[in-house]
């Protein structure tokens, strides 16, 4: 089984609400203090793609396309036990658009050679448009499933040689499947990625890892560094909170109990 | 080429989100000076039918038995087979998995743009723009769609519902698409979870209680207010480590991290291990007694009284005020 | 009678004496091979730095072996093994004085020497060493405290040494009656053997039966020295060794860097990993069981026993050749016991066991010869994490969140200045020129309770004109937590990260708030090249009302109890400083606790365990909370937001009980420096009272 798996370095999510800037020029957070981290979906698809070498055996390449700091993501999917692994260097737009981002990954995934499995996290922490994946499956013209949590390889000489488990709204399904496929991965008890011995983080350090530039891909970079021609992003705002607490007001307990009601369904409503 | 599109899995509805959905698409219609083609994938289902001709100007119903359980890539090869029929400028469908599966391979099939998790829409110079959160919430992006059509799925239950019209001015049709050559993977199985049971994670409404509860007795009118708004119970480490409320319920730091719609917490203190199991929450609500507790500096509304005072009064106010 | 006259007669009685001498070179022989083997099996272990300062040591070797420093402070133990001890020296100096008599000739045993010491004295201590081996036997058959270990062995010690007094007093007594020694009465208890002896027994038999009773004394006194470095009697010999050998840093310096270029195992798996120090640390235990009983895990009832740790090391260790198992002889089918794993084969040593560890080092504190359990529990942690990746789940949240973000605490919602919002401090980026570094530490700065320490700390800072700065966002964790929890490569990166930091920024004095910082900065840092003055804020708020910068003008009403934090006191040595700002900020002082400064007991929070989810009935903090309200106080003082945290948890669980607040003390002081003053007070003053009111 030949199994790719893309990762994508983000901003950390978790950053105090107090810490979060953003660029209103550029159109993006600015990191500030704050660390860079591996999206934490992708990561679920990296544990979920280890579990299914460890039944199946195979190869798993991991693949980014980032800044030059996106080494470190795929250093500690290394240091998880990733085979290989391959950094497409943006050096240009900090945010291109998904299309864009879809176009590097097929061409790159089509350099990398034959693969069985393309692996996806459902969505990225910070952007979150949940789409790289379903373009990327039509931009390599494979099938492809959201929301898997889980991958068997079915027994049997069916062509649907993959049995995948993944969430609905009401509960779950299983998808028989078969290769070449695209799957998106969230997250479940069971791919809570593993923390790599550290032992293997040192020796991550010492593999080797191809970087690859949008030319050697043969893609227009001024295109990519525009940010593409899917979407923009026309403008971006931090949202004016309501820090301070209101207390519901009312002369008696019952006024103030019914205005408490009123604002409980004033939420509810709106979801 | 000014007309919507809007695809509703006929699976479920009409509800909120159905309407939402038919809202939105109504409104985005009316600022594009087109029509509102409502197109009901699945099995038939008569109620979502008259909800759809109440508020679009076609209803097109999609029923081949190949599309009666969903199946990926069938759905996706009707989509666009509707689609390209009515080539529209806008397409919009929900939040459901399906949809959210669906909608960037449609715009890539159909050479649109796509987006999702809509709040708003707009229609600027001619071109569509989707108001969505980014960031974990931490911000709102507005995207603008360079290709058409533009392909959105929305977060339906913010749009407002459109002003039903009597039914009878749409015109219904039955559509026949060819889907028979669709191949790759299959859903072999579907499990549907008890909704009691679903994730404590995914679970929009959140009713919570803590170590001021004073014992495990006062969970059960907790749990009655939680569910006259669709919510579910949770417990803070205190009052779980006390053994009024289940492990499972636990949220904070070395419990669940949740992000509700909404949270109300009901006489937690607000220890910090128990803010960072619900920074993701949208809106927290609380009730305490104790005006210095730290959840008063994180929640978006409060009342300082006597939990024992107000459950009960909540739940009569909740009941007559939903009516 | 001219007492220059005064002797007897060497061997009297005796015949044969060749035998004497024959039994004495076997004895040597076998008991020279007991400690042969246990030494030649230390230096299998890896290398340790333990000959230097000989004058430090030795000073060690006098106040811990020779005066018994740390085994006096229990009081039974105190007694009965004084009485041992010094009789065992005694005797040994007396039988020294034989052989100078008889075998070199040289007459020694004279006149008021003999009769004063080698008469009286040595009668004396025997009979002490008889009233100690009783005591012993009482509290062992009888007492039965629960800290010791209760074998066969430790019986049959004690009817040896028993046996060997008796025989001693038998033989001397029919000496003297059969001899009618002159200066008979000397020794009082010969003396009474002898009077008793005479009025029922003939001379004859007094004679034959001193024959047999002095060969039988041989053979016992014989036999006991080739058995004893077999048993834990060895500790005569090793115990001394061990406190000589003993770590001269203070606790909290215990913890060695690894050379990640060039090991080969990251911690210890094996009882190869260990240094010859470590190993020779287990054959020096007594099995007192003192380690254990100290131990706050332990006390709550969980599965940790130091004690049993060590012992059950020691017995993996007795099982491992002295040489390397070369595979040959069967083929190599026999594993050396030294690269045996020790997670998984030696019981006490069990995750669930390593990880209830708190690193507080109250077995260290409390061991007399010096053993140092704490750092092997972390060298086992270390292999757990750094080579299998086999820790809590919690625990794992809280490293991966240090990779990431360099704070342990995954979730937090506050930035690391919210803390100073209102108040004129400073970033170092901001004022160059500060004297003092504040290091707020993650826990002061993201858990909203302590923000209101730091707060105060700063406030204080202030009042007394210090120039200080803050890193602000550029701050990261020391690396305490990763450290003890065993993830010893993150935390090097973040030591040395951080020391280059603050190194950039010609940082030369630190004040924290947080005895863990405290600790890793004064005793760690230096080995990743971080140099600096480092003061926990006690000291440093101790020593600007020393200078007169700071000047309470009210006192707190309220009882108030100090609790110690093990990395400020135990590990550190830092006590007073605290208690005097409590004692000046207050009216009544400090009510002591039944275990506090060296001895106190963990509030649970150490070694990573505040990330860890305690079993409910089986909290080291509610233990804390339970001394704490015995104390009577209204106020528990803390001086570390772990503390903070864990005990406000603690008497929170014992509410029902008593009400009981718990402040850091820089909040004690910070309220007594203004009446009016109340931004401490609102939310912790109890009463309804103010300071001043």
């Amino acid at each position: 089984m030949n199994i790719i798996v893309c990762l994508k370095q983000i901003l950390d999510p978790l950053i105090p609400v107090r810490d979060f800037r953003i660029d209103p020029e550029l159109r993006a957070a600015v990191q500030g203090s704050a660390s860079l981290v591996t999206n934490i979906f992708c990561e679920n698809a990296l544990e979920t793609a280890l579990q299914l070498r460890e039944r199946a055996g195979g190869k798993i390449t991991v693949l980014a396309f980032g800044a030059p700091s996106a080494e470190d993501s795929l250093r500690k999917a290394l240091a998880m036990k990733a085979d290989d692994a391959v950094l497409v260097v943006n050096d240009g737009n900090v945010h291109p658009d998904p299309m864009a981002v879809a176009r590097v990954l097929a061409a790159a995934i089509r350099k990398i050679g034959a693969f069985d499995l393309v692996m996806l996290g459902r969505e990225s922490g910070d952007w979150g448009a949940g789409q790289t994946g379903g373009l990327l499956a039509e931009e390599l013209g494979v099938a492809s499933v959201s929301f898997v949590d889980a991958i068997e390889v079915a027994d049997g000489e069916s062509h649907l040689k993959l049995h995948l488990k993944r969430q609905t709204d009401t509960g779950w399904e299983r998808v028989a499947a078969p290769t070449p496929l695209v799957v998106t991965v969230t997250n479940d008890e069971h791919n809570v990625p593993r923390i790599p011995k550290t032992r293997d983080v040192m020796m991550s350090y010492r593999q080797p890892l191809a970087k690859w530039t949008l030319d050697e891909l043969g893609i227009d970079a001024a295109a990519v560094r525009a940010g593409g021609d899917y979407y923009r992003v026309v403008d971006l705002s931090i949202p004016v909170r309501e820090t301070k607490c209101e207390l519901v007001s009312g002369d008696s307990l019952e006024d103030k109990v019914s205005d408490l009601a009123a604002r409980i369904l004033q939420v509810t409503r709106a979801m | 080429m000014s007309d919507v599109v809007v695809f509703l899995f006929s699976s479920s509805g009409p509800d909120r989100a159905t309407e939402g959905a038919l809202g939105a698409a109504r409104n985005l219609a009316d600022s594009l000076g087109g029509r509102v083609h409502a197109v009901l994938v699945g099995a038939s289902n008569e109620a979502l039918m008259r909800a759809s001709a109440a508020v679009a100007d076609a209803v097109l119903i999609a029923d081949d038995p190949a599309l009666a359980e969903y199946q990926p890539e069938a759905c996706l090869a009707a989509l666009v087979q509707i689609s390209r029929m009515i080539s529209p400028r806008a397409i919009l469908l929900g939040n459901d998995a399906y949809s959210q599966e669906l909608a960037p391979r449609l715009a890539h099939r159909l050479g649109g743009s796509a987006t999702g998790d809509a709040v708003e829409l707009a229609v600027d110079d001619g071109r569509i723009r989707a108001r969505r959160p980014v960031y974990g919430g931490k911000a709102v992006a507005v995207i603008e769609l360079l290709q058409s059509p533009a392909v959105v799925w929305l977060r339906a239950r913010a749009f407002a519902p459109a002003e039903a019209r009597d039914p009878s001015g749409a015109t219904v049709t039955r559509l026949a698409v060819d889907v028979a050559s669709a191949g790759g993977p299959r859903i072999i199985e579907r499990a549907v979870e008890d909704a009691g049971e679903s994730r404590l994670e995914d679970a929009r409404v959140i009713v919570s209680g803590g170590r001021g509860l004073g014992g495990p007795e006062p969970f059960r009118d907790l749990g009655e207010v939680a569910s006259l708004i669709g919510g579910q119970l949770a417990a803070s480490r205190a009052a779980c480590d006390a053994g009024w409320a289940p492990p499972s319920w636990q949220v904070g730091q070395t419990g669940k991290k949740v992000a509700p719609g909404l949270y109300l917490a009901v006489a937690i203190h607000g220890a910090s291990q128990h803010l960072a199991g619900i920074s993701d929450a949208k809106v927290i609500a609380a009730i305490n007694i104790d005006p210095d507790a730290p959840i008063f500096k994180h929640c978006s509304f409060g009342i300082v009284e006597d939990y024992r005072k107000v459950i009960p009064l909540l739940r009569t106010q909740l009941a007559a005020q939903k009516k | 009678m001219d007492h220059s006259e005064a002797t007897r007669e060497v061997l009297w009685n005796i015949g044969n004496v060749w035998l004497m001498y024959l039994m004495f070179a076997v004895s040597a022989g076998v008991a020279a091979y007991g400690l042969y083997i246990r030494i030649a099996r230390w230096r299998r272990g890896r290398e340790a730095v333990r000959f230097d300062r000989p004058a430090e040591r030795l000073r060690l070797l006098l106040r811990h072996a020779a005066a018994q420093g740390r085994t006096v402070r229990e009081r039974q133990a105190a007694i009965f093994h004084t009485f041992i001890y010094t009789g065992f020296i005694i005797l040994t100096i007396a039988t020294t004085v034989v052989l100078i008599e008889h075998d070199f000739g040289i007459p020694v045993m004279r006149g008021a020497f003999y009769l004063y010491f080698q008469s009286f004295i040595v009668d004396v201590f025997g009979a002490l060493v008889l009233v100690g081996v009783l005591i012993a036997a009482v509290r062992r058959l009888f007492v039965k405290p629960k800290k010791l270990v209760y074998t066969d062995e430790a019986l049959w010690i004690l009817t040896a040494i028993f046996a060997i007094a008796v025989t001693g007093f038998l033989i001397e007594g029919w000496r003297i009656a059969a001899t009618r020694d002159p200066w008979g009465s000397w020794s009082p208890l010969g003396y009474m053997v002898a009077q008793i002896s005479s009025s029922v027994m003939s001379e004859g038999a007094m004679r034959t039966a001193h024959l047999i009773g002095w060969w039988t004394h041989a053979a016992l006194v014989f036999g006991f020295i080739a058995w004893a470095p077999y048993t834990k009697m060895a500790h005569v010999v090793f115990g001394p060794l061990n406190i000589y050998t003993a770590s001269l840093e203070p606790i909290g310096a215990a913890l060695r860097p690894i050379d990640f270029e060039k090991a080969e195992v990251l911690g210890v798996k094996a009882l190869s990993g260990f240094t010859w120090k470590d190993l020779a640390d287990f054959d020096a235990c007594t099995e007192c069981g003192r380690c254990t009983s100290v131990c706050p895990a332990n006390t709550v009832g969980k599965t940790l026993s130091p004690r049993d740790l060590i012992l059950d090391l020691r017995a993996l260790l007795h099982r491992a050749p002295i040489k390397r198992n070369a595979n040959g002889a069967d083929g190599g089918a026999s594993e050396d016991v030294f690269d045996l794993p020790i997670v998984g084969v030696v019981e006490s040593a069990s995750p669930e066991s390593l990880w209830a560890c708190t690193t507080c080092a109250a077995c260290v504190e409390a061991c007399p010869v010096f053993i140092e359990q704490m750092p092997k529990i972390v060298d086992l942690r270390r292999y757990l994490v750094m080579e299998e990746a086999d820790f809590p789940d919690t625990m794992q949240e809280a490293v991966t969140s240090l990779e990431s973000r360099g704070h342990p605490f995954r979730g937090a919602t506050a930035s690391r200045v919210d803390w100073a919002d209102g108040l004129n401090v400073k970033t170092i980026n901001e004022a160059r020129d500060a004297e003092v570094l504040l290091w707020v530490g993650c826990g002061g700065a993201l858990i909203e309770r302590n923000q209101k320490v730091v707060r105060a700390t700063a406030q204080l800072l202030e009042k007394a004109g210090v120039r200080f700065a803050i890193l602000g966002r550029e701050e990261k964790c020391t690396g305490d937590p990763a450290r003890r929890i065993g993830n010893e490569f993150l935390f090097e990166m973040l030591a040395k990260e951080n020391a280059e930091r603050l190194n950039n920024y010609g940082v030369k004095k630190i004040v924290t708030s947080c005895p863990h910082c405290f600790n890793t900065f004064r005793n760690e840092y230096p080995q990743f090249g971080g140099s600096y003055e480092v003061y926990h804020h006690s000291e440093y708020l101790a020593r600007l009302v020393d200078e007169g910068r700071i000047r309470p003008v009210t006192a707190d009403e309220r009882s108030i109890t100090f609790h110690d934090p093990c990395y400020l006191g135990r590990h550190n040595g830092v006590f007073d400083a605290p208690r005097k700002l409590v004692q000046i900020a207050s009216r009544r002082g400090v009510v002591e606790m039944e275990q506090s400064r060296a001895t106190s007991f963990c509030c649970g929070g150490g070694g990573g365990m505040s990330f860890i989810e305690e079993p409910k009935d089986k909290r080291v903090n509610q233990e804390r909370a339970r001394q704490i309200l015995a104390t009577g106080a209204d106020l528990v003082a803390v001086g570390c937001p772990f503390c903070l945290t864990m005990l406000e948890d603690g008497v929170n669980a014992r509410r029902g009980e008593r009400d009981v607040r718990v402040m850091d003390v820089a909040e004690i002081l910070w309220q007594s420096m203004n009446s009016e003053n109340t931004e401490q007070t609102k939310d912790y003053g109890t009463n309804g009272k103010k300071p001043g009111d």
